[in-house]
């Protein structure tokens, strides 16, 4: 599968947040709260991810009592190889621009220790 | 905050039945997750982006807007339906009328939506739908006003014109020969026995009920019948090629075009062609004979040639003839809704606006008894639409069978394939072409997708960072 151009960076954040672990099913809420995206621009990009079979979604099996089922998502192999592929290939711009970014003025990235 | 986030998830839960089925499961997912998030603002928040989501996505916002325009239209339908003396036959049968054809245009749909699937997205489907549409509560609003001012006698401040005026005005041939006769005959026996169109020596006045009611039953069972097949051959799951929709819809706009050249005002020919007067109509006349039985016969060829050369010489007979026979139905079926949409708004309009009588009598000054005259001799023959509506789609299947069956005939046809091939699928666009919620926020998100990747190569890719 060859890597796809051209991402934005919310799907970026979203497939560096399925990335860790490709196998783990994880919801949406989970997702929204990690990258830091609101409902209405998570899922529509999650409903593109899935409908170029990057994402996988399947309802929960056993809902909570009294909740109704949850939908959940991970990557299937596609997605990991175009992820990962994506990934590295912003890893090096988006270095250099922390880089210089660092240099003249400290901006602390979110989410980072 | 409880009740606004409660009424956000209700509007939602109710605007996701408007989603088609493969989006409806993820606005469905997006409401269950509300319940994970903390109550108050958040939750409320969630159920904002929610609605955001079905409010995004293409389909729903063009079905919300077909959905409005349809009400729009068929408010103004009722509204231009509605007045008229109370407890008359006239005026009962058309606020029946405009329910009736509004409630069918609202259903049918959703029949049709069952038994063929929904409706197919296409340019050229959704103009026939949408054009339809127009064209069927256009024509509902107009024939209700012709029919009420065919139904009753001038207003006081009008004098009435002779009787003889309304058979044969001054300067026009006698009615019944050629066109007009049969549609004369049938309309005359069938629609409206005592209508506008009055024997000579009798004054116009209110037909009886019960023709009324019949002429109504007829003209919402064929109505009904013109929505069902162009609903149902533009449906996703018709066997009706793209190109016979295509070729169908064009040769019945031409034959709509020149029906209406040569009956702008029914199909009466004293009423007929008052802007082309006397022998000059003759040729147009002839033109539109041609077209009413060559438009279908040639849509259906040309259909069932094109079916061929798509699916092979070898393909079955039956394939083509059904593709041809849609296509002359198809000609017909929408030529005749564009004539008599055209021709009863026409006559409709013609008490209204006087730069109508100026094109329709040009030359002439009309003074207020001869306008009324040719107004009441219009409404009459305006009945003959009706008859058009049933005649035009019986000629449109039999000339677009005899299409597919003559082009079935020709030996060694074109074969398949042919000409250079088309060009490839476009790519998909990146994510959608969504813009970004968090807009300015790209470059924190790009370095906090940093730290995940690295984490993530040093996990699962085993590289040494970088």
């Amino acid at each position: 599968m060859p890597s796809r151009p051209g991402f934005s960076a919310q799907t970026l954040a979203v497939l560096a947040a399925l990335c860790p672990e490709p196998s783990r099913w994880r919801h949406g809420y989970a997702l929204a709260k990690q990258t830091g995206l609101k409902s209405g621009t998570l899922y529509p990009i999650l409903i593109r991810l899935a409908d170029r079979g990057l994402v996988e979604a399947r309802w929960q099996d056993e809902p909570q009592p009294g909740r109704p089922r949850r939908h959940l998502y991970r990557l299937t192999a596609d997605g990991l190889a175009s992820a990962t592929a994506a990934l590295s290939s912003v890893a090096g711009p988006a270095r250099r621009a922390e880089a210089q970014s660092r240099s003249g003025r400290r901006v602390a990235a979110p989410g980072a220790p | 905050m409880t009740r606004l986030s409660r009424g956000c998830a209700a509007a939602g839960r109710a605007a996701a039945r408007l989603l088609p089925a493969e989006r409806r499961e993820w606005a469905e997912a997006l409401w269950a997750e509300a319940h994970q998030v903390p109550p108050g603002l958040p939750r409320l928040a969630w159920r904002a982006g929610g609605l955001r989501l079905i409010a995004r996505e293409a389909t729903m916002a063009r079905r919300l807007a077909s959905a409005l325009l349809f009400a729009g239209a068929a408010a103004l339908a009722a509204r231009a339906a509605w007045p008229g003396p109370p407890a008359s036959a006239t005026t009962t049968a058309a606020r029946v009328d405009v329910i009736i054809i509004v409630l069918l245009l609202a259903v049918l749909p959703l029949l049709v939506h069952r038994l063929r699937g929904s409706a197919t997205r296409g340019r050229l489907a959704r103009f026939l739908r949408t054009g339809s549409y127009a064209a069927i509560l256009a024509l509902t609003a107009a024939k209700a006003s012709v029919e009420r001012f065919a139904g009753y006698p001038a207003p006081a401040h009008r004098p009435q014109p002779p009787a003889s005026w309304l058979v044969r005005p001054a300067g026009t041939r006698a009615p019944g020969g050629g066109f007009a006769g049969w549609v004369l005959a049938a309309q005359e026996g069938l629609f409206r026995p005592t209508g506008g169109h009055v024997p000579s020596g009798a004054a116009p006045g209110p037909p009886p009920a019960v023709h009324y009611w019949t002429g109504e039953i007829l003209f919402v069972l064929v109505i009904a019948c013109y929505v069902a097949v162009i609903l149902a051959v533009t449906a996703r799951r018709s066997s009706v090629a793209p190109a016979t929709l295509a070729i169908g819809t064009g040769a019945g706009v031409g034959l709509g075009v020149v029906m209406y050249a040569v009956a702008p005002l029914g199909l009466a020919k004293h009423a007929t062609n008052p802007w082309l007067p006397g022998s000059a109509a003759d040729p147009l006349v002839v033109l539109a004979w041609v077209a009413l039985l060559g438009g279908p016969l040639a849509a259906g060829l040309l259909a069932a040639r094109h079916h061929r050369r798509l699916h092979g010489a070898m393909s079955p007979g039956a394939g083509w003839i059904r593709q041809s026979t849609v296509a002359g139905l198809l000609t017909t079926l929408v030529g005749a809704l564009l004539v008599t949409s055209a021709g009863t708004g026409t006559i409709a309009l013609m008490p209204r606006a006087s730069w109508l009588m100026h094109w329709l009598y040009p030359g002439q000054h009309l003074a207020a008894a001869a306008a009324h005259g040719h107004e009441l001799a219009a409404s009459g023959a305006a009945a003959g639409y009706l008859v058009l509506l049933l005649a035009f789609p019986v000629i449109g299947l039999g000339a677009g069978a005899w299409g597919g069956i003559s082009a079935a005939e020709v030996p060694g046809g074109p074969g398949p394939g042919g000409g250079p091939p088309g060009p490839g699928p476009s790519p998909d666009p990146p994510d959608g072409g969504r813009s970004a919620e968090a807009g300015g926020d790209a470059d924190r998100l790009l370095l906090g997708v940093l730290d995940l990747e690295e984490d993530r190569t040093r996990d699962l890719v085993g590289a040494n960072g970088h």
